[in-house]
């Protein structure tokens, strides 16, 4: 029994909180924590980037931020009860809910001479954007409060300094005093809902204009279920109820529109859960993630839960959804779909999220804690680049996914596999040493932690290991000269000696620093069978 | 090397390459730890079992009583035979763990009211069966019958069937000094400072021994035997150095050829 044997991992398959103990010997290649970490596309979990303040003023003092769109060469913002643009956050923001501004726009005098659009109690928007024929679009703001109508925002003018622009805004008459929480656009038609006193009713504009709602191919639908969500999808607009989810089909004639029910069973906890991504829609309902999947099929739908791996995590929100507030987001890069949620007294530290990346097998999933973003948005800004930020509740708005601290503060990140049996959990197994495939981006430290028989009390534990540094290799045609470390090599086996024994061990690996971030694409182990105790 | 329980305990952690104790986590020690605590404590009582009369188990200091060799001193009495050994001990569980009954000494030197000429001789051991089949008798004859004509200079020592007493032949008729060299019964080590008694360069045989228990738990039976090899190596080592250290010689002590 004295024979060395070798173990070896790839680590994919993302975070497993649903799989029982004995289930997860079977998958090592899973996590059972995976936190601050992302599944990389190209296999591995990786720590994720943090975030940096995207300027240094604020909108509109420590308001919460309600919403966030990446929109012409800057952002708007929602905080408070006003909205916001900036080209970069760093000079005084320009504010863009102003009344009485003339149907032809104003210069950027005029209009920002203009008394204030006064908005009442804000909370968490949607955007609306209608490309049109204008240079940037022409953007839509609802938000969740149902106190205000919706909200048109244009801008025009290539010129980099706003004084030489020309601005447009307005509020948008549905019908009388009605109000709306959700918009989106719809095949040249702006259609909202969620108007308290017809919460179950959603009313599209005119045909190619969207600021009216009486002229030709405008309309409206009373569902039998309150509406909580709108997303247009291909030819077809998904209206996501709280139990129920319809398809609203051919807008534009009227003699065949048709509200067409995908379920009846199922509905949406919120939609700012909704998203696209690849070609399906995601959204949260009360028993996991979900996709309507309509790729291939025409007038087929099918539904699936994909979040079955994470399901107690997904239990427990559901649970607590009514006091969450949700966010989520789209990054193409990465095939990801992040949700982020937190109560209204969660502070930074408290914030959490979950991170869906899209593999050939389908979403693996990850955790975020330290993130708080009740507003988030993705997008492309005029010069073609994806950009992504996000705001908290201190009136602050980051530039997400960039740097390697969260503004400044550590990423808390852990990995921890299952318990390894090495095959066989009936035998002893004395570990010698592991090798941990990384990918630095940058010098890395993080620490590992072994613990046998599933951390048992009754088995000694050793110490925590502090990893030795990992250098970031020098790439040719990348490599900075002082930078990097020439010969590093560029996926590095990182030789760690070990100690103690147990019938099964899990590894954990994990940092609290500001360090680059790291992937970790597998484990190898060295152990030697001790017999059958 | 080792001196102490907690040295010795993670010399054989490491050479296994298990987690190593600490003086904070030594009283809690759980698993594979726990298992070579235990096994020191029996590499030790394996070691005294099979060499009782190495000399870290000394019970004292030899040469206490200059000029008698012996590291024990039993005062008798008037007419009484049998003596404990060990004064105080109270059963064979607390008794010395080996006596050198092929080295009792007797003498009146130091005994009050005695003046030269004392007396000053060695005892010879006299078995058990031969002090019944020669001796018992007569000697206890006189006690039967209310006389002390018995009585005498003790000659011969003799260990009594309960290995816990030593007898006196003939009876002593005064008080004499006994005196003998004993050895102790080694202790279990039980906090994580207590030192083993041996030198320290000898640590290595209670490591051995340990290690050849800790791989049989393992099932690791050729590490096992390894280890065993390794310990009968230095204890064999250790009693040549320890014990038989003078020249050795010959002699000849017949009187008639």
């Amino acid at each position: 029994m004295a024979g060395s044997q070798p173990f070896s991992v790839p680590l994919a398959g993302g975070l497993n909180k649903s799989t029982n103990s004995l289930a997860l010997l079977q998958t090592p290649g899973v996590a059972t924590k995976l936190r601050n970490f992302e599944v990389s596309p190209e296999g591995g979990y990786r720590r994720i980037n943090g975030f940096s303040l995207f300027g240094d003023t604020l909108p509109n003092t420590t308001n919460d931020v309600e919403g966030l769109l990446v929109y012409a060469d800057g952002v708007l913002a929602v905080v408070g009860d006003d909205i916001f643009f900036s080209q970069d956050g760093e000079n005084a923001w320009l504010q863009v809910n102003k009344a009485s501004v003339a149907g032809s726009g104003d210069d950027y005098s005029t209009f920002t001479g203009r008394s204030e659009l006064a908005l009442s109690s804000v909370d968490q928007c949607e955007f609306a954007v209608y490309e049109g024929t204008s240079q940037y679009g022409e953007v839509v703001i609802t938000d969740k409060s149902g106190n205000n109508k919706p909200f048109l925002f244009k801008m025009t003018g290539s010129s980099a300094n706003l004084n030489a622009r020309t601005y447009f805004a307005s509020q948008i008459t549905i019908s009388g005093s009605t109000t709306a929480k959700f918009c989106t656009i719809h095949d040249q038609h702006l259609v909202v809902a969620g108007d308290p006193a017809t919460p179950n009713t959603i009313y599209y504009s005119s045909t190619g204009d969207i600021d009216h709602f009486t002229g030709t191919g405008s309309g409206s639908v009373t569902l039998e279920d309150k509406v909580v969500g709108l997303k247009s999808f291909r030819n077809e607009l998904f209206i996501f109820c709280q139990n129920s989810i319809f398809k609203l089909q051919n807008i534009n004639n009227a003699a065949t529109t048709a509200v067409v029910p995908v379920t009846k069973n199922v509905g949406c906890l919120d939609g700012q859960t909704i998203q696209e991504i690849a070609g399906d829609l995601i959204f949260l309902a009360p028993d996991g993630f979900r996709t309507v999947a309509g790729t291939s099929r025409i007038g087929d739908v099918e539904l699936g839960t994909i979040s079955q791996a994470i399901q107690p995590l997904v239990n427990d929100i559901a649970a607590a959804a009514n006091t969450l507030q949700f966010s989520s987001v789209v990054l193409r890069d990465k095939s990801q779909y992040r949700m982020f949620y937190s109560t209204s007294t969660d502070t930074a530290a408290t914030s959490r999220g979950i991170i869906g990346t899209l593999r050939p097998q389908g979403f693996e999933w990850s955790e975020t804690l330290g993130i708080q973003a009740p507003a988030i948005t993705s997008g492309f800004d005029s010069t073609g680049l994806e950009k992504v930020y996000h705001g908290d509740r201190d009136g602050k708005i980051y530039n997400h996914n960039l740097g390697n601290s969260f503004n400044g503060s550590n990423i808390e990140a852990e990995y921890q596999s299952p318990d390894y049996d090495y095959g066989d959990l009936g035998t002893l197994k004395t570990l010698d040493y592991a090798k941990i495939a990384f990918t630095p981006e940058g010098d890395a430290q993080p620490t590992l932690r072994v613990r046998f028989d599933y951390d048992s009390l009754d088995t000694p534990q050793p110490a925590d290991v502090i990893l030795t540094e990992i250098p970031e290799p020098a790439i040719f045609g990348k490599a900075l000269f002082g930078a990097q470390r020439f010969g590093a090599t560029e996926q590095p086996l990182v030789r760690q000696a070990l100690t103690g024994s147990g019938h099964s061990n899990f590894f954990k690996i994990f940092s609290a620093d500001t360090n680059a971030p790291y992937a970790i694409n597998g484990l190898y182990v060295n152990y030697r069978p001790s017999g059958r105790q | 090397m080792a001196s102490t329980y907690l040295d010795l305990s993670n010399e054989v952690l490491r050479e296994l390459n298990e987690v190593v104790l600490t003086s904070g986590t030594f009283e809690s020690a759980t698993g594979i730890q726990a298992f070579v605590k235990d096994a020191i404590n029996k590499s030790i009582f394996d070691i005294a079992n099979e060499e009782p009369q190495l000399p870290f188990f000394s019970a004292g200091a030899s040469g206490g009583t200059d000029p008698f060799y012996g590291n024990v001193t039993v005062a008798t009495s008037e007419g009484v035979r049998w003596y404990t050994l060990k004064s105080g001990s109270s059963n064979i569980s607390t008794d010395y763990s080996s006596v050198d009954w092929d080295d009792f000494y007797l003498t009146t030197i130091n005994v009050s009211g005695e003046t030269t000429p004392y007396v000053s001789k060695g005892l010879r051991f006299l078995t058990l069966s031969d002090w019944k089949q020669y001796y018992r008798d007569s000697e206890n004859a006189d006690d039967a019958n209310g006389s002390d004509a018995s009585h005498g200079e003790p000659r011969f020592v003799i260990k009594s069937p309960d290995h816990r007493k030593f007898g006196l032949s003939p009876i002593p008729d005064k008080v004499y000094n006994v005196h003998f060299y004993a050895f102790d019964k080694p202790t279990a080590l039980s906090a994580y400072n207590d030192a083993i008694t041996m030198p320290e360069q000898y640590s290595n045989v209670v490591t051995a021994r340990t290690r050849y228990y800790v791989h049989q738990f393992k099932e690791n039976l050729q590490q096992a035997s390894f280890a065993l090899d390794e310990y009968k190596k230095n204890m064999r080592t250790m009693k040549s150095n320890l014990i038989n250290p003078t020249p050795t010689y010959m002699s000849d002590d017949r009187t008639y050829f």
